[in-house]
């Protein structure tokens, strides 16, 4: 990882730790190789996020990721979020997939709060909804 | 209750973080104050317990960045007397205890000289020691991952030993939390030296909230294995540069093996005790 200014600031003070009491819509992102997993709580108006907060079960990297991509998520309407996604899923494409895993977590956990929040427009009660990684933790040359 | 667990959480780390940004004699006393209020903080989660009442770690952010240490010691004050009213109303025994030592300890705080606070630098230059690139960034990723992973044992180890009424697995579970503080102070110390200190982020409830103990002891000796991979790297990277630096991480990787042996430890006396209860009940 580079390691640059604004990266330990992101590392000193994740921007958007923690729960979110009385979240809209929440949405998991997980890589069942190892249980780590991104929770993404949401806030939304007009279908705008307008509050946004992150949990991590992983690494340094991934908090990083998290406290970058809910500050860019926080205000953007669903059709933004949608071009914020599919821009960074196609910037992780040139990724190593060890690298880009932690990165594709807090992405698929965005996306997943995104639709949970859709379905409760139709049931209250809809569960938060799970995706999981595609990218592998485990560098390519490691694995049996 | 929950409010003043809560309450005595964020004190506890914020003292703890003022320890690391001193420079001088107010250090060791910050850190003695840290520690009692970590104290507080177990025996207000027994009360919890005992009470029935759900709790968890979850917290608050607490920011800490500061030009000046009076100005995170005034903070810290405030939290104190906050506390001391939020303790009207739990058990007299509880009560006094902890309000005995905020009324000191505040009286101590109040006098303490004030420091120049270099914590939140960012120059990343530990002491004199000249490092390479290289290895100044592994250093950095380290600091960070480790010193959350210190304060997420504490944690674990410490709620694990809150719900457990037995002797000898706690015994062992105190150790780890005593070795893993001594492991966040070294850390914390560290990155405070080198400009980039920040308050460990709050552990998700999956993490300490432990299913399985035995998965967990399980996972965790592979997790100290894999930690004491990470020291050996990172002895490797900096030991051109700095031989002594190098040397305190081989000391870190040592000590994991005893983290080792303890958990493994943990993990028989587990074993074989859900084996005769087994037996027992069958």
């Amino acid at each position: 990882m580079n390691v640059d200014a604004q990266l330990i600031e992101h590392m000193m003070e994740p921007k958007n730790y923690g729960s979110m009491a009385e979240s809209h819509s929440e949405g998991i992102g997980k890589n069942p190789q190892n249980g780590e997993k991104v929770v993404v709580y949401i806030k939304v108006k007009d279908d705008t996020i307008y509050d946004i907060r992150f949990q991590a079960i992983g690494c340094s990297t991934t908090v990083v990721a998290g406290s970058m991509l809910t500050e860019e998520a926080k205000g953007l309407s669903f059709d933004e979020i949608s071009t914020l996604i599919d821009n960074t899923m196609k910037i992780l494409e040139g990724v190593p997939p060890e690298d880009a895993v932690c990165t594709e977590m807090v992405v698929l956990a965005i996306q997943a709060s995104v639709d949970t929040y859709k379905k409760r427009r139709d049931d209250n009660d809809y569960p938060a909804i799970t995706y999981q990684v595609e990218n592998s933790c485990i560098p390519q040359e490691e694995r049996v | 209750m929950k409010t003043l667990a809560i309450m005595t959480h964020e004190a506890w780390l914020a003292t703890l973080m003022a320890g690391f940004m001193s420079s001088g004699e107010n250090k060791q006393r910050l850190f003695d104050f840290s520690d009692i209020l970590f104290r507080h903080f177990t025996w207000i989660e027994k009360e919890l317990i005992y009470s029935g009442e759900k709790y968890d770690y979850d917290r608050d952010s607490i920011p800490i960045k500061v030009d000046k240490l009076s100005m995170l010691l005034s903070n810290i004050i405030q939290r104190l007397g906050q506390i001391d009213l939020q303790l009207i109303g739990s058990s007299k025994d509880l009560n006094d205890r902890i309000s005995s030592d905020i009324k000191y300890m505040t009286s101590v705080l109040i006098h303490l000289p004030d420091e120049n606070v270099t914590a939140f630098s960012m120059k990343r230059k530990f002491e004199d020691i000249e490092l390479n690139e290289e290895a100044r960034d592994a250093l950095t990723l380290f600091l960070f991952e480790e010193s959350y992973k210190e304060y997420e044992l504490i944690m674990i180890y410490n709620y694990l030993k809150a719900h457990s009424q037995d002797a000898y697995i706690n015994r062992i579970f105190q150790i780890l939390v005593d070795e893993s503080f001594f492991h966040l102070k070294s850390f914390g110390d560290m990155m405070a030296k080198m400009g980039i200190l920040g308050v460990p982020r709050v552990i998700h409830k999956e993490i300490y909230q432990v299913e399985d103990i035995k998965d967990f002891l399980l996972a965790g000796i592979d997790e100290e294995i894999a930690a004491k991979e990470e020291c050996r790297k990172l002895s490797e990277a900096v030991a051109s540069n700095s031989p002594e630096l190098a040397k305190f991480f081989d000391f870190i990787n040592n000590q994991e093996n005893y983290h080792i042996a303890l958990m493994r430890d943990a993990l028989q006396h587990y074993v074989s005790i859900n084996e005769s209860e087994t037996q027992d009940n069958g």
